[in-house]
């Protein structure tokens, strides 16, 4: 079964926010945004704007009837600047006038007068200064302090890791009407729905069954429309509550890039420890968090930072301090893998470092230290169902690594100005949110006297097929076609206190409440057909194919025709469900817990080709084995393999977000900063599935697919850099991401 | 049965096709509640001759004469979104840097968000709605369901007509080739892998 859209997307039928055609009498909104990325706001002067072509209104601070806030995690964000602006792109007014031209244009006309103040950009000078989110938080599993002398070997080192920008291809965008009374239906492009309607309540001073808030699909968001995508909408939904006229907000791509937090940059300072065998016995880490301007989700991002310290190893004693550093940048926030990359990266390159300098092979280092069944996380959760070492094997056997590895050294011998490098990463991704309480889910499933059936779930299709698969999931527990199921907007009225569509839970969480509905649509209608067929055990029947089954016989009673007698019988054909995740707990006091309700595994192989006179490299081969469970829908969860990786690669390589001192972005459109396009697709590709992976946490077996894929793209760091080795022995360079061609080629010449 | 399903659905295409004539939405917001006097006193029903531009061009878009009214400063693809109501054709970048606005014009591909739609005058567009022959999709079309071409759709109209312009020009290109005419398409979700593999089957499902 195809993903339901693909048919309209093909055509260009396929509805996005800015597709939808208005009422007449829309108001257009524009952003004026702050210029300094520290200052003080002495005024803001809208008279000149007000009196220009089209302007319907100005709205500040002063206009917001509720609480300027819109903080998530902690209270500190507000929707439109006050006093004090924090960072350039920081929302300060909105102009609502009959074209976005004319809206746009008079934004310019706002006069602001700021007072310059000192500016933060680099995380450790923020927390210098003592500027911090919160207070570190500390994961600490063993005794780290004893084990350094039982170590052979013992190494240091400082690991940064870029931002990167989402680049979702639809920007942020919203469309607000007013309702009856002061009741709003607000469409948005968010992967949290409840959040804008919580922040909506909250700036508006009215109730969130008061507001609607309706998601049909996003064009892209990769976690960059999980927190980020309310401030537009309830920008939106202020000029539709003022105003009493549908209000339209699309931001243009140029101010998207300014105003929205990215990846957050990290800078780390490890310490590793191993045994003469490769045994890694102890590992220490500081991680400095670039969190931006405001919280947003970089608590909970840090979090995961810190429960992927050591990936897919087993390190009995580790310390790890997390520290979330504030500045003046933009306030950084989800990103697929959310923190958890960055650990990675980390723990990877201290590996490799340890590996360059002790002699033993980076992949003896790798293999011989992968979690087992009964090992212990650093956060206390029993690592149970380990694929780790399947994964790894299975990749082994069907690639071949020595054969590879030889082939490269072969290229290599013989080639002097063109290397080739190769690398083994593996992933172990934990999947729940790490808060315990958001992992839950509701489904409402409906069952129309025709038959076809209609499903409310709280997640948010972005391009990750999570509606094809919660169609699989209906079409076969039902067993009936596909034809007849339609997957809902994603919408508050009908399922409520949603958490978002997000780490990689969305298939598991609303698939499973969804399985739930149908479970009790199910039991009604086998109840029914019993009666029909006088059958006095309902556990004879069976669905298959349209048709009731008598004891595996055929009947000529038909789905349709069972549906439409149920409800004569005046039997329930809709069911709302609950699902919570089981099992799954953590304490922060003492950060120990099973915050997980598994782990997704998976290894790829990369080789790379590196031009050292140009420092340009293509992607050779990559070739991964991958931990899907038993995959709800193989096709979607290949595309996630392959672009999670791409996307993995370009944070790794290209993609480099750059900052003026003065907290100016300079990478600030696609000339300046590049991604991924078709040329960058490796030449070889391969997926693999590892065979017998079961998985009683996700539906039918399945596993979450989302983020764990991106993360393969570390590999190609280490390919090139091991190219970059081959070419040059004696090469020192710092563990430093991106590796674009021009720093490759800096270290290799300079 | 299936028969009147189809009818049914060539016939709202076709009102789709004829519909398409963009309102002058905001303008009527200005009437209400800004200028209703001044408006008034002439016509209120309709705008003033110059409100979209005292420009006239005519085009034939996806084999539809149309005579518009512009200003200098309109591109193409506002033209084709706002006033042809044709939002198939995605503004991404507004910059020319990613490819999300391509059209086919004179069978090459070009991004629409950099053409005024004063140089579209006279010219022959075709946009991702004009693809259809009815209700039958294009085999490029087909080609990207078939290979999965495609994830969150933002960028499947640009890279169809990259692709639809490419084998207008050259039925049986090579992989480099491919890779040539769809390196000014960003995907952000990256279907790369899948997008080449749908370019070439749409190049095999038109030979056959
Ligand atoms: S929108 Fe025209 S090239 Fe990006
Ligand atoms: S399918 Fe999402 S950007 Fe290409």
């Amino acid at each position: 079964m195809n993903n339901p859209d693909v048919n309209k997307h093909v055509r260009g039928e396929s509805i996005f926010i800015d597709d939808i055609s208005l009422p007449a009498e829309t108001l257009h909104c524009a952003v004026l945004d702050s210029a300094f990325a520290h200052a003080g706001l002495v005024s803001i002067n809208t008279n000149r704007a007000e009196k220009m072509n089209g302007v319907i209104a100005v709205l500040t601070s002063k206009d917001i009837p509720g609480e300027n806030q819109i903080g998530g995690i902690i209270q500190d964000e507000t929707l439109l600047a006050v006093d004090e602006v924090k960072y350039i792109g920081e929302p300060l007014a909105i102009v609502l006038a009959d074209s976005i031209t004319n809206a746009r244009k008079a934004a310019a006309y706002i006069d602001v007068e700021y007072k310059k103040l000192p500016v933060i950009t680099d995380a450790r000078e923020a927390c210098k200064n003592g500027s911090l989110i919160q207070q570190p938080t500390i994961f600490e599993s063993g005794d780290i302090d004893k084990a350094w002398g039982e170590c052979d070997f013992v190494y240091e080192g400082r690991v940064e890791t870029g931002g990167q920008e989402h680049l979702y291809l639809e920007t942020q965008c919203a469309v607000a009407y007013p309702k009856e009374e002061d009741k709003l239906l607000v469409l948005s492009s968010t992967q949290h729905p409840t959040a804008v309607q919580r922040a909506i309540s909250r700036v508006l001073g009215i109730p969130m069954s008061n507001i609607e808030v309706d998601v049909l699909r996003l064009g892209g968001a990769f976690g960059g429309k999980e927190d980020q995508a309310t401030h537009w909408a309830v920008l939106s939904a202020l000029g539709a509550h003022i105003t009493r006229k549908p209000v339209k907000l699309v931001l243009p791509r140029y101010q998207d890039i300014r105003v929205t937090g990215k990846r957050h940059p990290y800078s780390s300072d490890y310490k590793i420890g191993l045994k003469k065998n490769g045994k890694i016995i102890a590992f220490e880490v500081i991680y400095y968090q670039n969190a931006g301007a405001c919280a947003d989700l970089s608590p909970a991002v840090l979090e995961r930072t810190l429960f992927h310290v050591t990936n897919s190893y087993f390190i009995p004693n580790v310390r790890a301090t997390g520290i979330s550093c504030k500045t003046n940048l933009v306030p950084n926030t989800a990103f697929r893998g959310f923190g958890g990359p960055q650990a990675m990266f980390v723990v990877e390159s201290a590996l490799h470092d340890a590996a360059e300098k002790s002699g033993i092979s980076y992949q003896t280092i790798q293999k011989s230290n992968l979690i087992k069944d009964g090992e212990l996380f650093h956060y206390g959760q029993t690592c149970e169902n380990s694929n780790a070492l399947k994964c790894w094997e299975e990749a082994e056997r069907l690639y071949d690594f020595i054969q590879i590895k030889k082939n490269v050294d072969e290229f290599n011998q013989k080639n002097k100005l063109v290397k080739k490098g190769f690398s083994i990463m593996p992933v172990c991704f934990g999947i729940s949110f790490t808060s315990s309480f958001l992992n839950q889910a509701s489904a409402l499933v409906h069952i129309y006297t025709d038959g076809s059936i209609g499903v409310s779930t709280a997640a948010v299709e972005m391009g990750q097929g999570v509606n094809t698969k919660i169609k699989t999931i209906v079409a076969e527990k039902f067993s009936v076609s596909s034809d007849r199921i339609k997957i809902e907007s994603t919408n508050t009225t009908r399922i409520a206190n949603s958490s978002a569509t997000a780490a990689s839970s969305g298939a598991d969480l609303n698939g499973n409440a969804v399985l739930l509905s149908c479970s009790n649509i199910l039991e009604r209608l086998k109840k029914s057909a019993a009666e029909e067929l006088v059958t006095e055990d309902k556990s004879e029947i069976e669905f298959a194919d349209e048709f009731v089954f008598v004891n595996g016989k055929k009947t000529e009673l038909t789905w349709t025709k069972l549906v439409q007698k149920s409800y004569m019988k005046r039997i329930n054909l809709s069911s709302h469900s609950f699902y919570a995740t089981p099992e799954i707990y953590f304490d922060r006091t003492i950060n120990k817990g099973r915050p997980f309700a598994y782990h997704v595994y998976g290894t790829a192989l990369i080789v790379v080709e590196l031009d050292c006179i140009l420092g340009r490299y293509k992607l050779d081969t990559v070739k991964i084995v991958h931990d899907f469970g038993k995959s709800l829908h193989p096709k979607v969860d290949i595309g996630q393999v392959e672009g999670g990786l791409l996307q993995g690669i370009g944070w790794m390589t290209m993609e480099e977000i750059i900052y003026s001192q003065e907290g100016r972005l300079l990478s600030n459109s696609l000339s300046t900063y590049k991604v991924p396009d078709i040329y960058f697709t490796p030449q070889n590709i391969e997926v693999n599935f590892l065979e017998e992976s079961i998985n009683k946490f996700g539906p039918f077996n399945s596993k979450a697919i989302g983020e764990p894929p991106l993360m393969y793209g570390i590999g190609v760091y280490f390919a090139i850099r091991n190219a970059m080795k081959a070419y040059k022995k004696n090469l020192v360079m710092d563990y430093s991401a991106p590796l674009t061609p021009e720093k490759v080629l800096m270290n290799l010449f300079m | 049965m299936k028969e009147e399903k189809e009818k049914k659905e060539i016939s709202r295409r076709e009102f789709l096709g004829k519909a398409g004539t963009g309102v002058a939405g905001s303008y009527f917001i200005l009437s209400s509640l800004k200028q209703a006097e001044a408006v008034a006193k002439e016509n209120p029903l309709q705008p003033p001759e110059t409100y979209f531009g005292n420009i006239q061009v005519q085009l034939t878009v996806n084999g539809v004469k149309h005579k518009v009214r512009v200003h200098t400063n309109t591109t193409l693809v506002e033209l084709l979104r706002d006033r042809l109501s044709l939002t198939g054709t995605k503004v991404v970048c507004n910059h020319g840097e990613c490819g999300g606005c391509t059209v086919v014009i004179d069978k090459k591909a070009v991004y629409s968000c950099q053409m005024l739609a004063l140089d579209a005058d006279g010219k022959d567009v075709t946009t991702i709605e004009g693809l259809l022959k009815g209700e039958e999709l294009h085999k490029v079309q087909q080609a990207f369901i078939d290979k999965d071409g495609l994830q969150c759709g933002f960028c499947t109209p640009g890279q169809i007509m990259s692709a639809y312009a490419l084998l207008l020009n050259n039925p049986d290109p090579s992989e480099e080739e491919i890779k040539t005419a769809m390196a000014g398409n960003i995907c952000r979700c990256s279907a790369y892998p899948k997008i080449k593999e749908s370019v070439a089957e749409a190049a095999r499902l038109l030979k056959a």
